[in-house]
């Protein structure tokens, strides 16, 4: 199946670029001076067409992967993000964290103008203001001569910035400055460094026999996930061959839950496993040290030496993280994994020169000493991330002039006293090095959103041309800066210069090395931890960074905090996963408040059991619990004045949900990375309890067969697509009895009504399908596939489609109704109301009384309208807002609409989604799309109004945009010409759309694929989305769980 | 008009009067009674009411009407729902009788008026007050030389009041 | 049907007792106007109930104010609950109105004597119901400004309502329920006016009741044609008031909802309407006929004979419940059976043992005939109806809303003071209307008491032939003649 890998889209995105070819001087005017305020043309560049998208490609930014983009742009605003197809990295898939980039931009709370604190009051400053004080603090430094003691701290990217940064820094004196991606796996770093001499070799799943884990979740946060998604998905699809996946570690992530055997190990367990497996110490003392199952583990050993290569990897984070690290490299070798599963040769550079956390914590002690003269933060945000314990904000607070480029009015930013935002990256230019020997460019796609308040700056700079700027103050450094800004820089840096430039662009790629910055070695580091064995506490604290939210970055984005978690599908809130055996024991019930004490700190949230946490263990996420240094009253939208500084990280992240590194000691490991197991915690019910905003009604399927799997070594037995292990017969249960319905516009056809007219047929009335029908005959039946197989839960699916059919995020505390109403964040999604077109469902298998135990499977069934060929949707309606079009599509005519909602209670699968409140209305309070979120809406798509319902309209707006370009060149629309939202976006390429009545398209052979089953097919509802059952790898001998 | 009006405390008396009146060839005579009563129908003998073609023709009318209404808008813009057919008969049976049970029903209300000569403005000669309640009357249309012989029936059978109008 | 504790006088048949003992306290034709036209004109007491009626609207009507304002989110719908209070309590008041229409169509065809009294006040009932309920739809649509799209209408826009949609099902059956009911309403109050307006001395109260009257002579030409077309609006009724519940009924039964998704629903129904009306009628003529003094008329054989109806229809509705379950287990349907287990055992047996227990045990004291005698009890036992029978329709929607094919959205459902306030401002509205009426208008039928007197007579004769037609249709034997 990897064959549809980079098919769907394709097509569409040969013909952007030709359109692009033309854009790099449309993206040049993005530092030109013609416009100053983004409003629609009134007279539109030659280049723009009212009414029809401009394409850029450029390079997102994040994480440190530096995935490629493609900005779709309308009448100069960029309205969707969606992967380069010809990125080596991405392949034009794109996560959820990289699709909300858009959020970012857009978002509300951004900083619209310089601002200067004086005498602890913010003053909004010009930005010419801004740049010269911005000059005088480091003169007056150098003047001190302190400029040595500076320190920049920097959000990790790759490309030329860093090197940028580090000459305007040593041009004043100061030294390099800290590149900070809290994310990043400093033991892995470090162990590959030292084992293959680069930071990140480039990994292949596909040619893995097996693949083991040691809490690497290289599906969530772990390394350069989309790359890693979209390989893992290709190897896991091959029908034979397909490598077994196991995943050791005390808690089963989003990664973990993809695994077809989990060896739940307690934490710190993995050493013992690691240098077991390599051949150090015996199978025996590792389980009993470990806590884990003698005879799996034998199993696993066994079947490593059996399997080679094999692909192993590491992402332990507790204090032996680096000898794990080392010890699974010594595996790897080998097992021969080295050049062909693990690429060195082809390292990922996005991973080079990320400074340890021992480093800033190094900083920190140094600005505490009152050594620090000017402190600079772009992008990082030290006051969440580093530990309470750590008393970052006395320390920070010792530095004389502290600067922030920060676009957002993050905890630490609120501790600077000038601020000079930096733009977005989608607003900007720079590079990137994503893979050794590729530079992606990185390219304005749009003028910045928020207009400059200076005569003589007539677009707001960003933070480079600040620097620029600032330099060509100062006499002595102004000779190193020649160009009149960045850009200009970036051209001069560029082999071949502005033309090889501007011939790249539209692709956004070209050949070459970036020059790496220039850095000292690393000193060495000495582990500053206590031992995690002499905590108190009768759990394991177990910290990990949000899938979505990453390590707290993402908390400003509606969409990410819309988004249900992968694994525990709660949203707008954070949790305390316990497992349900432990919760029994403890008379623990889902929603009751746990308070969760460490030598650290004290939080309180609420608990949710989860089977997939060690019974010793709890787990929290990271992500959530921004907080306002000084108290700010609770946001409303109605009081709400622009331009009003929403400290706290923004009105969407304030006072939501707890910060698990408040709980931390101050701890890094060996490879000087923070250590995020690094304690034990006491847990106690407080009495309260409250309903957690999750998404998820029952997480078992009651034998429904929603989510079919079949064993691999089933699949070539003969009526291996029959039926299903998980699935009981039910009446009229007939497997493929659903193929004639999917080959004709309504299912009715496969019954001999309606539809495509056969001789007998001639004359007889069809209604829509009449010959005489002025909207023609049916041609087509637009259909889907869903491979389970490929399928990882990962959610990029709902983002996609969130943003090209304007769907609203409705959970925020204040967007609940007005009189006597509950204000808890996430109430409406406690109230089932969520909006999202597609949701993810996650099914668990196995462990149905919740006892400890590894032999439980999850499910993940991307769920969305169905297009029933028989719509049970379509005749309760009594205005016909929703009827059936003659390509099959099950349409919802929003205008129609009077809210009756019968047409949600027929629907068997659920996938219609009502209008409770005005979310698109922009004077009420439950408004969605706040100024100037608002600019992202796609504006071929209604934004709905109060009291209808909508659903999955199989982006029916790029549909018509295809066949009208179809027709538009006098041809007829090529197979697999273009896809909708979910299915471009997936990661995983799970998603096939497509025209099942027509053969040459990819999505009519993968629905004869043996493993293809409708959901509830006994109801007869014919269906247009096909699912294709997951496939297990269960370890030899073992039984596939039984829901 | 002309005639003499006679109350009636009995209902037995206002029966053998109208026999009476009846046997003397008093032709125009109307009956008011607060009630319906089989002797007045008996003693007037008229036919059966004919409200009853009314309500069989409007009936009729109405359960076609209510057929053709959900046909012809089904195929007057055909849009498929559910895959089923556009004009789907079963279903629609329902429309044609609530459209029969509401037009013939009206039917049967306007006929009854119609019939009976109501609604009617003013009350005209002939009628009192008293027949509403415990009275009844028996109003003989007749030419002022008869007049007499009429008065003297009623009296006879003891009615509690005549008098001429005119 | 109405058979009483006294012996009846022997020659008669047996099912039509006489006036003797129908109403052995009413003597006169005067004494009838004179009582029942005693009952109009307002009391402190009345005046009170009806600002406490219109008190609870306005409350209703200030919640609805808000809803349309905000959305239907200020209400407590949580999907996959789309359906609520709002539609059970439509499916209530529609159940209500029944037993006006059965009293006065149904066992007029019967020639069910005990009709005669209360027919009046149960058919006032239906038509307020009606008018109630027929909010409902409105109120709960998401754009209630648009309801108007539902109702087949020439329109520029040349487009229709879907004819195969049960909610225009709904829009016929009902407004043709409320134009008939309200018809025969009037139609029947003819007569009476006419009694009014002939007492009456205020000129301009005269004068309005002689419109309202259309000038009614009680001649014989009028009563003939009026019996006839009364008959015939009966005829009609009678097969209407059962299709408007099963229509109602197919909102549920015509989706594919497990616990919607059944044939029972049509006859399940009905009897469920009548059951919940003949409770309705209860909670109304009780305290009516002690207020009004009108215990003779209403007499406790009526009572009586109107619990025998209530029991009988309880058990059609327990049978319904029991096959219902049997249906589902004998099915095989997995849907079906998880929803029915969840219903009586799961998160909602709360709800369906308060209906169980209200409509099917309760009423089980109706076989005692001394608690059928007993008004105190009976009305009692009708607030118990009324309350199950909202629970009824409660389990029928949420529940089943709640549990349905996809376990991802299983789902439950908490009203809002929203909803209950609407809820409350049903009734305000219902009781507001028939408050009015009771005052302005007769709340029995006197020219039908009449009927069923003995008229006044000279002679003693043995009448008991013609009272035994009393209540008879005239034509039957007026056209022997």
């Amino acid at each position: 199946m990897s064959q549809d890998t980079k098919k769907p889209g394709v097509k569409r995105r040969e013909f952007l670029k030709v359109l692009g070819a033309t854009s790099a001087a449309v993206a040049a005017a993005g530092c030109s001076e013609e416009t100053g305020k983004l409003i629609p043309y009134l007279v539109s560049p030659d280049q723009t067409v009212p009414g029809v998208s401009t394409y850029y490609a450029t390079t997102c930014r994040e994480c440190s992967a530096a995935c490629g983009l493609i900005a779709e742009t309308r009448d100069g605003r960029a309205i969707k993000l969606e992967g380069n197809p010809d990125h080596p990295v991405n392949h034009g898939a794109l996560c959820a964290r990289g699709q909300s980039a858009l959020q970012g931009l857009y978002n509300p709370d951004r900083f619209r103008s310089p601002m200067v604190n004086e005498g602890g009051a913010w003053k909004v400053i010009t930005w010419d203001d801004a740049i010269t004080r911005l000059s005088q603090g480091i003169t007056q430094t150098r003047g001190a001569n302190r400029a040595g003691g500076a320190v920049f701290i920097n959000q990790h990217e790759s490309g030329s910035f860093p090197r940028f940064l580090d000459t305007w820094l040593a041009g004043f004196g100061m030294p390099p400055h800290l590149s900070v991606d809290f994310e990043s796996d400093a033991a892995a770093i470090e162990a590959n460094r030292r084992t293959y001499g680069v930071a990140w070799p480039s990994l292949s799943f596909k040619d893995a026999k097996i693949i083991v884990s040691f809490g690497a979740d290289f599906l969530d946060s772990w390394g350069a996930n989309v790359p890693q998604q979209l390989d893992f998905a290709d190897a896991r699809a091959r029908l034979d061959g397909a490598p077994r996946f196991v995943y050791i570690g005390p808690r089963r992530s989003l990664t973990g839950l993809n695994a077809d055997e989990w060896i739940a190990c307690k934490p710190g367990g993995e050493l013992a496993i690691a240098n077991a497996l390599a051949g150090k110490g015996s199978i025996q003392q590792a389980a009993t040290d470990a806590g884990v199952d003698q005879a799996a583990l034998q199993a696993l050993a066994t079947e490593l030496a059996a399997n080679k290569p094999a692909l192993v990897l590491s992402g332990v984070s507790g204090e032996s993280a680096l000898d794990v690290a080392l010890a699974v490299a010594a595996i790897n070798q080998a097992s021969g994994a080295v050049g062909v599963t693990i690429k060195p040769a082809q390292p990922l550079t996005g991973f080079e020169g990320i400074a340890h956390t021992d480093q800033l914590l190094g900083a920190v002690e140094r600005m505490r000493a009152g050594q620090v003269s000017v402190a600079f933060v772009r992008g990082v945000n030290p006051a969440y991330h580093l530990p309470k314990a750590s008393n970052f904000a006395d320390a920070f607070a010792k530095v004389p002039l502290r600067v922030s480029f920060s676009s957002f009015p993050d905890e630490t930013t609120e501790l600077c006293n000038l601020i000079i935002p930096d733009l977005h990256s989608l607003e900007s230019w720079g590079d990137a090095e994503p893979i050794r020997g590729t530079i992606a460019l990185q390219q304005p796609v749009m003028d910045p959103v928020f207009p400059t308040n200076s005569k003589t700056i007539p677009v707001a700079p960003g933070t480079a041309d600040v620097l620029i700027q600032v330099a060509k103050k100062d006499a002595t450094v102004a000779s190193k800066f020649a160009a009149p800004d960045y850009r200009a820089t970036l051209i001069a840096g560029f082999p071949g210069g502005a033309q090889a430039l501007g011939a790249a662009l539209p692709k956004g790629l070209a050949a070459g090395t970036i020059p790496a910055r220039t850095l000292a070695a690393a000193p060495a580091v000495a582990p500053k931890t206590t031992s995690i064995a002499s905590t108190q506490g009768e759990f394991f604290l177990i910290t990990y960074p949000s899938p979505l939210l990453g390590d707290g970055r993402g908390a400003n984005k509606p969409w990410l905090q819309e988004l249900p978690d992968p694994v525990t599908k709660v949203s707008w809130s954070s949790w305390i996963e316990i497992h349900p055996e432990t919760a029994q024991r403890l008379g623990i019930d889902r929603g009751d408040i746990l308070e969760v004490k460490t030598a650290n700190g004290t939080v309180r949230a609420p608990a949710f059991p989860y089977l997939g946490v060690h019974k010793d263990a709890i787990a929290i996420p990271f992500g959530r619990g921004h907080r306002a240094a000084h108290a700010m009253p609770m946001f409303d939208p109605k009081t709400h004045t622009v331009g009003e500084v929403q400290w706290g990280y923004g009105r969407y992240a304030r006072d939501l949900g707890i910060n698990a590194f408040d709980l931390l000691p101050v701890g890094t490991h060996a490879a000087g990375g923070f250590i995020w197991t690094a304690t034990k915690a006491s847990v106690s019910k407080t009495g309260d309890n409250e309903a957690l905003p999750s998404t998820e009604g029952s997480a078992r399927q009651h034998g429904r067969g929603i989510a079919q799997a079949v064993n691999a070594a089933d699949l070539n037995k003969p009526g291996a697509g029959e039926g299903g292990e998980a699935k009981e017969a039910l009446p009229g249960d007939a497997s493929h009895a659903f193929l004639p319905g999917l080959r004709s516009p309504v299912a009715a056809d496969a019954q001999g009504d309606l539809g495509a007219p056969t001789a007998a047929d001639q004359g007889k009335n069809k209604g829509l399908y009449r010959e005489d029908d002025i909207r023609g005959m049916a041609k087509r039946r637009w259909a889907m596939t869903i491979d389970l197989a490929r399928c990882t839960g990962c959610s990029a699916c709902i983002t996609a489609c969130n943003a090209e059919n304007n769907v609203p995020t409705v959970g925020a505390f204040w967007q609940n109704a007005t009189i006597y109403a509950d204000q808890k964040p996430g109430f409406n999604i406690t109230r089932g109301r969520e909006m999202t077109w597609i949701r993810l469902e996650r099914y668990f298998e196995g462990n149905p009384d919740g006892k400890f135990g590894q032999d439980f499977e999850t499910r993940f069934v991307p769920m969305l309208c169905q297009h029933c060929g028989n719509a049970p949707c379509e005749p309760v309606c009594p205005v016909y807002a929703t009827y059936h079009a003659p390509d099959g599509l099950n349409v919802q005519v929003y205008n129609r609409c009077v809210g009756t909602r019968y047409c949600s209670n027929n629907c068997p699968y659920k996938v219609r989604y009502f209008n409770w409140f005005g979310y698109g209305e922009v004077d009420r309070k439950q408004y969605a799309f706040p100024e100037p979120l608002n600019w992202q809406l796609n504006p071929d798509v209604t934004v709905r109004g109060k009291g209808v319902m909508e659903k999955c309209s199989f982006c029916v707006q790029r549909i018509r945009e295809a066949e009208n370009r179809a027709t538009l060149e006098h041809r007829e629309l090529q197979p697999d010409e273009f896809t909708v939202a979910c299915a471009q976006g997936c990661p995983s390429r799970a998603i096939t759309f497509g025209d099942a009545a027509d053969p040459n398209w990819t999505v009519a052979q993968l629905a004869n694929d043996k493993r293809a089953y409708h959901v509830f097919e006994e109801l007869n509802t014919y269906t247009a989305v096909v699912y294709l059952k997951k496939v297990n790898h269960p370890a030899a001998g073992a039984t596939a769980p039984r829901a | 008009m002309q005639g003499v009006l006679g109350a009636f405390r009995e209902i037995d008396s206002a029966v053998e009067a109208i026999e009476d009146l009846k046997k003397e060839r008093f032709g125009d005579i109307t009956v008011f009674t607060p009630t319906p009563r089989h002797e007045f129908e008996h003693v007037m003998a008229h036919g059966p009411s004919k409200v009853r073609i009314f309500t069989l023709i409007f009936g009729l009318a109405g359960v076609t009407f209510g057929y053709w209404i959900p046909v012809w808008i089904s195929d007057y813009w055909p849009l498929v729902v559910g895959g089923k057919a556009i004009a789907t008969w079963v279903p629609f049976t329902i429309l044609g009788f609530e459209v029969m049970v509401l037009v013939g029903g009206l039917a049967t209300v306007f006929a009854m008026f119609a019939l009976a000569h109501i609604p009617r403005l003013t009350m005209t000669v002939g009628y009192d007050a008293r027949f509403s309640g415990a009275h009844f009357g028996v109003w003989v249309v007749t030419d002022p030389d008869r007049a007499d012989d009429a008065m003297t029936v009623l009296k006879k059978h003891g009615a509690e009041e005549v008098r001429r109008e005119r | 049907m109405a058979t009483t504790a006294t012996p009846l006088p022997g020659g008669q048949r047996p099912n039509i007792p006489s006036a003797a003992v129908r109403f052995p306290a009413i003597k006169t034709y005067d004494q009838v106007d004179r009582e029942i036209a005693g009952t109009l004109g307002p009391s402190l007491g009345w005046f009170g109930a009806l600002g406490i009626a219109i008190l609870c609207m306005l409350i209703g009507a200030t919640a609805w104010t808000y809803q349309i304002h905000e959305g239907l989110g200020a209400a407590g719908y949580q999907p996959p609950v789309m359906w609520g209070v709002y539609i059970v309590t439509f499916v209530f008041w529609v159940g209500i109105g029944h037993a006006g229409t059965l009293i006065s169509a149904i066992l007029y065809l019967f020639r069910a004597g005990f009709r005669t009294s209360i027919y009046r006040a149960s058919e006032a009932m239906t038509v307020f119901a009606v008018m109630t309920a027929g909010l409902f739809p409105i109120l709960h649509l998401g754009r209630p400004w648009k309801f108007f799209w539902l109702i087949p209408y020439p329109n520029w826009r040349l487009i229709w309502p879907n004819p195969k949609s049960p909610l225009v099902w709904d829009v016929f059956a009902i407004l043709t329920y409320l134009t008939i009911s309200s018809t025969f309403l009037y139609i029947g109050l003819i007569p009476d006016i006419a009694i009014l307006r002939d007492r009456e001395k205020n000129p301009i109260r005269k004068a309005i009741l002689s419109q309202l009257s259309l000038g009614w002579r009680n001649s014989d030409r009028e009563w003939r044609h009026f019996t006839r077309a009364y008959l015939f609006l009966a005829a009609f009724a009678t097969p209407l008031v059962l299709s408007v519940h099963s229509v109602v009924s197919f909102d549920f039964a015509m989706a594919l909802t497990p616990g919607w998704h059944a044939t029972i629903f049509p006859p399940y129904f009905v009897a469920g309407a009548i059951f919940s009306g003949i409770g309705m009628v209860f909670t109304i003529a009780i305290p009516l006929r002690k207020a009004f003094k009108l215990e003779h008329y209403i007499t406790l054989n009526d009572l009586d004979a109107a619990a025998k109806l209530c029991l009988f229809t309880s058990s059609v509705v327990g049978l319904a419940y029991l096959t219902e379950f049997q249906v589902a287990w004998m099915s095989g349907n997995r849907f079906e059976q998880d929803y029915f287990w969840n219903r009586v055992f799961g998160q909602w047996a709360w709800a369906a043992w308060i209906m169980l227990i209200c409509n099917v045990v309760l009423p089980l004291s109706l076989w005692s005939q001394k608690l059928r005698r007993n008004p105190a009890w009976l009305f009692i036992l009708s607030l118990f109806i009324n309350l199950g029978m909202w629970f009824e329709r409660f389990v029928i929607v949420v529940p089943s809303l709640s549990h349905e094919f996809e376990p991802w959205q299983w789902g439950t459902y908490r009203p809002t003071w929203v909803d209950y306030s609407i809820l409350l401002g049903s009734f305000g509205w219902f009781f507001m209307w028939f408050l009015l009426f009771i005052k302005q208008l007769p709340v029995m039928a006197m020219a039908e008491i009449k009927e069923v007197i003995l008229p006044p007579m000279r002679r003693r004769r043995d009448f008991s032939h013609d009272l035994t037609q009393g209540v008879v249709d005239p034509d039957e034997t007026g056209a022997t003649h």
